[in-house]
């Protein structure tokens, strides 16, 4: 089905999110739209599957108007989006989900429906049983569940939302091979990404988005990839590859910040046992696994917002086993979780309000004089895009996530950093990190999970690998590849590097 | 995703919230297929405000604790009143009626007396025992106006201002008259009591009706005094409140589950004639009493026995052509009935009409009964009757003065149930 | 989704932009929202008055002028508003705090119950020592049972709305039990209550009026401290993070459950202190109804507002006035005065559905 947009705009208050974009998808190929974040991609999306409506302009399929005003009237049409985070119904089983909201035309009955999934299980090389509860799906999983059902819904145009965040390289490898092949039957796919190299092995085309609008004309790939970041982020040129210069780790015969004797925690379904470590000051210290392996089991309990069940945890030679968090909080250890507007910030309120919350308050009165002076210091030193009295959740993600360092204070002795650029572009990103390492080197201990290799690989002093709730030993960084790194995390050989238990 | 959630509970609470009030709107004003409550002419008043000293009506206001078309004692007060609007020339008739904490939170009888006063009233009538406090708390407040607390007693008690008066009809003798049709009814020998709550007045008519129940059961029938049971239940209040009182339909029930074929109603509403006429449909026949209001057996003829009733009117008119003419003295007045026929409408403070369950029998000696209180020759508050604690309350030979009877502090020997 | 450019620019990039937003947007949303809620309400309440066969305008006329008629009613309009006031400032509270506060009657109940004890069991000390205990129990009182709500609510994990719903009930029960019961009239048990307090025990009126001087003050200082706590302290602004983010707030570090609970006994202190002053200044006896609805009247009010202390007052006067004004409906058109809590009731859905139309909007 060939997409044609046709000066689609969509506003957000006064911001521009979509200013009169014109674009056009041919079908039976995967369109790349590349974008830094903000830049309007997961908009335009969103307006095409129905999520959103537009405030002006049309949209064209196989020519002829289109109304996509619900998710439901553009499924109808024939669009269908998979979103960056499975948006599914986790109390049904994967067949449920698959047989639910698709048209009864398509699927007439339960036991069609298990055919078909299992029909398209084999088609498309994926691996997902018919009767898991989907609580039991990996995240990859989970997608390639959807974009079954979308498929069976009769989509003919699928849109695919950052699809590789969060999933495995393999799923990674058979969702690529699926694409493909859904393309050579006539599917028009649509593929959103920040990530260069995945657009130059997939796409056959390229559309990149800035500030809302399309940046010069629809690309054939393969294109330089300097071209790319060039367009993608204005004439100021692409940024140069990070590598900042790794200090060598304070000595070890100071305390370390957080010592770990004989630690079981479980959280849920998940156990970590047995846990002997001792993470020191002024390293970096990278959690990689896959997806809920055990990462955030290990982050929390370093926050104190998680109790160990058995064994002993010494906080700066301190036995805090079974202290509150806000002990933890005193001893300068500070938590700054994934989903930032979930329970990192409160975005109603302020910087300043912010600062106020988290400094000692002296006295009982609010001097908000003296916090807004902070904040205006603050927001200079971090270059956040905001002024004092603007709520954080009118913020971009990467100014939410410069605002969370700056609310940091500076006694903080250990930093727990979920996800520290997840949807942050490369530069954003390296902003990032030049704060954190800039703590790093004044001595503060991070500790911090992500998924991306490229991230673990050039910031971390340190690597744990996580594999199903089993946990290495400290692997120094220098000497790790991606390759082995990717091994590791699938359990290729990993039980060289597991700690010994006792 | 948090705010909106926040936003659609509220939104709920809300719903909710509003339409229990348009519930109670609607439900409240018509209970009864009566005609639609008459807007009163009190309009007029505030826009002729004292145009002419001489045309000026006598305006007299009346506080309602129920809705004017309960079918029970508020309207009975009501009718009363129109009554004595129609015959009295130049008088003019205002009213606030469902005046109670569930319809009109936050309103005080003061507050609503100084409404009517506004609006002219020279003589204002309340018609709840619970407005006994307000009605004094008003009189003092308005010296120049005219008090009838009805059902009250504060002239007796010496509480009472110089402009407040007290009125009541003896409804003791409609409560004899039922009892005894009941007792001459019952099959089983089992009568039961749906009392309202427990005070001085409760207990006095729960008395008669025993009473009344026990002498026709004995005298008329010649039967055992030791055969009839008599058991009073109390719900807690003159109507159900749900949640707050027992509801009168389940205890009718239990009533009618443990052998009563009669039960006497003491409270405002006619739940134990609509389970009485339910269960008689099921093959058990069950009679019932109403009580209050003259209409109320037209709910289920067939197995009314009858209902004692009030007529407010007769005294009304009295009291405010006295008090037209300048000539109202306070007084504590409990009005007996006109025993040349109960049911005069312009003399008789009570009344009983008996329905179409009585039996042609049953009838002729109720009116032997009702002869035998008329003439004196029976008098039921006479010694020796004791208390169900024991107590001696009348000895051998010994007739109850009007204010024994007034406050009746125990239910009499014979009677299962609560006295407290 | 602001736009987010490359950060790594030099310090002269700064100050920060201004919010890209233009001065007209919120007069627009606000003639809206109000057009929303004023045409909305009016054409509803028209509908039901309508409907029972009235004329709108002249009942509007009565229920908005009603109560501002002579003094005697603008009394009674202060007085209705004193503890309306008060239970609203304790919601401002528990609203801010992210909790439904729907005990608030039974807060109100207990606190009755309470100021009601001193004045029974030691009448003869000096009336002005009697009416401080009374008072203080009356806050305790309502305290105490909100912190049940709270420690039901963070040690069980249930709902605070139905831990406080079945609180209400319990406190009606003992309030029921306690007017026909060991607090009975002598002799008569009586759903007008217990028997009146001696005037001596009464709080001061003014000369020949209803109005107890001390009620409309002590409401004024009771909203006059939630607004200084909210908007001034760093208590306040812990409160209202909490109730915005509870996860987030205790994360950066906020006593999120200590403030919940908080909140929760500051509400039910001034609720408690609306109970006694309906014992002390409005019905000087402990009945049945001795909340009147006033703690969802004033979950109304709080809603209405958005939770705001400084519009509370003036919608508080405001929704007091309709139930004093439609006293006058069935006198004057003999129409139920219920119409004035449809009103009431419309007014704060209709808020909230501008509010939802706006939230849509963005």
């Amino acid at each position: 089905m060939d997409v044609q947009i046709r000066n689609l705009t969509k506003t957000f208050g006064s911001l521009r999110a979509n200013d009169a974009i014109s674009l056009s998808f041919a079908a039976g190929n995967i369109h790349g739209i590349l974008g830094e974040n903000g830049a309007g991609k997961s908009t335009l999306m969103k307006l095409l599957a129905g999520f959103l409506q537009r405030d002006s302009g049309e949209v064209l399929l196989d020519g002829q108007p289109a109304r996509l005003h619900t998710p439901a009237a553009a499924l109808a049409a024939g669009v269908g989006m998979v979103h960056q985070d499975p948006m599914d119904i986790p109390a049904f089983s994967a067949l449920e989900n698959f047989f639910c909201a698709s048209p009864r035309r398509a699927l007439p009955s339960l036991a069609v429906a298990r055919q078909r999934l299992i029909q398209l299980n084999q088609q498309l090389g994926f691996t997902v049983a018919p009767d898991q509860p989907l609580a039991r799906l990996t995240v990859g999983q989970r997608q390639q569940l959807e974009i079954m059902r979308l498929l069976a819904c009769g989509v003919k145009v699928l849109i695919l939302d950052e699809p590789t965040t969060g999933i495995t390289a393999a799923q990674k490898t058979a969702l690529f091979a699926a694409l493909r092949r859904l393309t050579a039957q006539g599917e028009t796919v649509l593929f959103v990404s920040h990530k260069l190299d995945e657009v130059a092995e997939l796409c056959q085309t390229v559309s990149i988005l800035r500030n809302g609008r399309v940046v010069g004309p629809q690309l054939a790939m393969p294109q330089p990839q300097a071209e790319l970041i060039k367009l993608m982020f204005g004439q100021e040129g692409a940024p140069a590859p990070p590598r900042p210069t790794t200090a060598p780790p304070t000595p070890a015969s100071a305390t370390p910040v957080w010592q770990l004797n004989q630690i079981t925690v479980r959280e849920g379904a998940l156990t970590v046992s047995n846990l002997t470590l001792s993470l020191p000051r002024g390293c970096v210290v990278g959690l990689c696994g896959l997806d809920g392996s055990g990462q955030q089991v290990l982050l929390r309990l370093l926050a104190g917002r998680l109790r160990p069940e058995r064994g002993q945890l010494l906080l700066h030679g301190v036995d805090v086993t079974r202290a509150p968090y806000r002990a933890f909080r005193a001893a300068g250890i500070e938590y700054l979780p994934a989903d930032r507007m979930h329970d990192g910030v409160i975005g109603a309120l302020t910087l300043t309000e912010h600062l106020l919350l988290t400094r000692k308050p002296h006295g009982l009165i609010i001097n908000r004089a003296d916090a807004c002076t902070q904040a205006e210091t603050a927001i200079a030193a971090y270059n956040i895009k905001a002024t004092p009295d603007t709520p954080l959740a009118s913020l971009s993600g990467g100014n939410q996530q410069r605002a969370m360092l700056a609310l940091l204070s500076a006694e903080c002795t250990g930093l727990l950093f979920d996800q520290p650029t997840r949807g942050l572009d490369v530069v954003s990103a390296r902003a990032i990190w030049q704060r954190l390492l800039h703590r790093r080197t004044e001595g503060t201990a991070i500790v911090f999970a992500s998924a991306d290799f490229d991230e673990l690989l050039d910031y971390s002093d340190l690597l744990l690998v996580f594999f199903g709730g089993q946990v290495s030993h400290l692997l120094p960084c220098a000497t790790m590849t991606a390759t082995r790194l990717a091994e590791l995390i699938g359990g290729v050989g990993f039980a060289e590097v597991a700690a010994r238990d006792g | 995703m948090q705010p909106t959630m926040f936003l659609r509970a509220q939104l709920i609470i809300v719903l909710l919230m509003l339409g229990s009030i348009l519930l109670s709107a609607c439900g409240g004003s018509a209970p009864t297929p009566t005609e639609a409550p008459a807007p009163t002419e009190a309009s007029a008043a505030t826009e002729t405000p004292a145009a002419d000293p001489s045309n000026e009506p006598f305006v007299f206001g009346m506080v309602l604790v129920g809705p004017i078309n309960d079918g029970g004692w508020s309207q009975a007060h009501y009718e009363g009143a129109l009554y004595a609007e129609e015959r009295l020339p130049g008088s003019k008739f205002i009213y606030i009626d469902k005046v109670n904490p569930a319809d009109k939170p936050n309103v005080q009888v003061v507050q609503v007396v100084d409404e009517l006063v506004a609006q002219g009233a020279k003589l204002i009538i309340t018609n709840s025992d619970d407005f006994k406090d307000g009605t004094r708390e008003a009189a003092k407040a308005h010296p120049d106006v005219i008090f009838i607390h009805a059902s009250g007693d504060d002239v007796l008690t010496g509480l009472a201002p110089a402009n407040l008066g007290n009125v009541m009809g003896k409804m003791e003798y409609g409560k004899m008259i039922a009892g005894c049709a009941a007792a001459l009814t019952t099959k089983s020998g089992r009568i039961s009591y749906l009392g309202p709550l427990i005070n001085d007045e409760t207990r006095r008519l729960v008395n008669s009706a025993f009473l009344g129940a026990r002498h026709c059961w004995t005298e008329l029938r010649g039967n055992d005094p030791a055969d009839l049971s008599f058991e009073v239940t109390w719900i807690g209040f003159w109507f159900n409140i749900p949640g707050v009182t027992l509801d009168p339909t389940q205890v009718a029930n239990d009533f009618i589950n443990s052998g009563t074929d009669v039960i006497i109603s003491g409270i405002d509403t006619t739940e134990a004639l609509i389970e009485a006429n339910k269960a008689t449909q099921a093959g058990t026949p069950v009679f019932a009493l109403p009580y209050d209001f003259e209409g109320a057996c037209a709910q289920a003829e067939a197995v009314c026995l009858g209902v004692p009733y009030f007529h407010w009117g007769p005294a009304y008119l009295q009291i405010l052509t006295a008090a037209k003419q300048g000539t109202w003295e306070p007084a504590w007045q409990w009005l007996d009935p006109d025993w040349t026929d109960i049911n005069n409408k312009d003399t008789s403070a009570i009344g009983f009409i008996k329905g179409a369950g009585l039996s042609d029998e049953a009838s002729a000696q109720l009116d032997e009964f009702i002869a035998g209180l008329a003439d004196g020759s029976i008098s039921l508050f006479t010694g020796p009757l004791k208390f169900q604690d024991g107590t001696v309350f009348l000895a051998e030979g010994e007739v109850a003065t009007d204010e024994q009877i007034w406050y009746m502090p125990q239910l009499l020997e014979g009677i299962t149930g609560r006295s407290q | 989704m602001t736009d987010n450019l490359p950060t790594e620019t030099t310090p002269e990039a700064l100050p920060a932009p201004p919010l890209p937003r233009t001065r007209m947007q919120p007069a627009i949303q606000l003639l809206t929202s109000a057009a929303i809620i004023i045409g909305g309400t009016l054409l509803f309440t028209t509908l039901v008055l309508l409907a029972s066969g009235t004329a709108p305008l002249e009942a509007y006329r009565l229920i908005l002028s009603g109560a501002f008629r002579n003094p005697r009613t603008i009394a009674d309009l202060i007085m209705l508003t004193a503890p309306l006031l008060l239970c609203s400032a304790g919601l401002t509270l528990t609203f801010s705090a992210g909790l439904y506060n729907l005990g608030i009657e039974g807060q109100i109940v207990i606190g009755a119950v309470l100021a009601m004890v001193p004045l029974r069991l030691l009448p003869d000390l000096p009336p002005p020592v009697l009416w401080l205990l009374a008072l203080s129990a009356g806050a305790s009182g309502g305290m105490l049972w909100a912190l049940l709500v709270g420690v039901l609510r963070l040690y069980t994990n249930v709902s605070e709305i139905f831990v406080g719903l079945g609180l209400n009930f319990i406190a009606i029960g003992i309030t029921l039990y306690l007017v026909f019961g060991p607090w009975k009239r002598p002799g008569v048990a009586s759903m007008s209550g217990t028997e009146p307090l001696p005037e001596a025990l009464w709080l001061p009126t003014l000369e020949g009026s209803r109005l107890v001087p001390l009620a409309p003050i002590i409401a004024l200082v009771g909203i006059s401290v939630v607004w200084f706590a909210l908007t001034r302290t760093h208590w306040g602004l812990e409160l209202r993070a909490t109730g915005l983010n509870l996860a987030a707030a205790e994360r950066l570090g906020v006593p999120a459950h200590a403030r919940l609970v908080q909140s929760l006994a500051g509400c039910g202190a001034l609720a408690g202190l609306a109970g006694a002053l309906q014992i002390l200044a409005v019905y000087r006896a402990l009945i049945p109804n001795i909340s009147s609805g006033i703690g969802f009247l004033a979950l109304l009010v709080v809603l209405l507002v958005r939770f705001n202390p400084v519009w509370v007052g003036p919608v508080a006067i405001l929704f007091a006035s309709f139930s004093i004004g439609s006293i006058q409906l069935p006198l004057q058109l003999g129409i139920d005065s219920s119409i004035a809590g449809v009103l009431q009731g419309t007014l704060v859905l209709f808020a909230l559905i501008a509010q939802g139309v706006q939230e849509r909007r963005r």
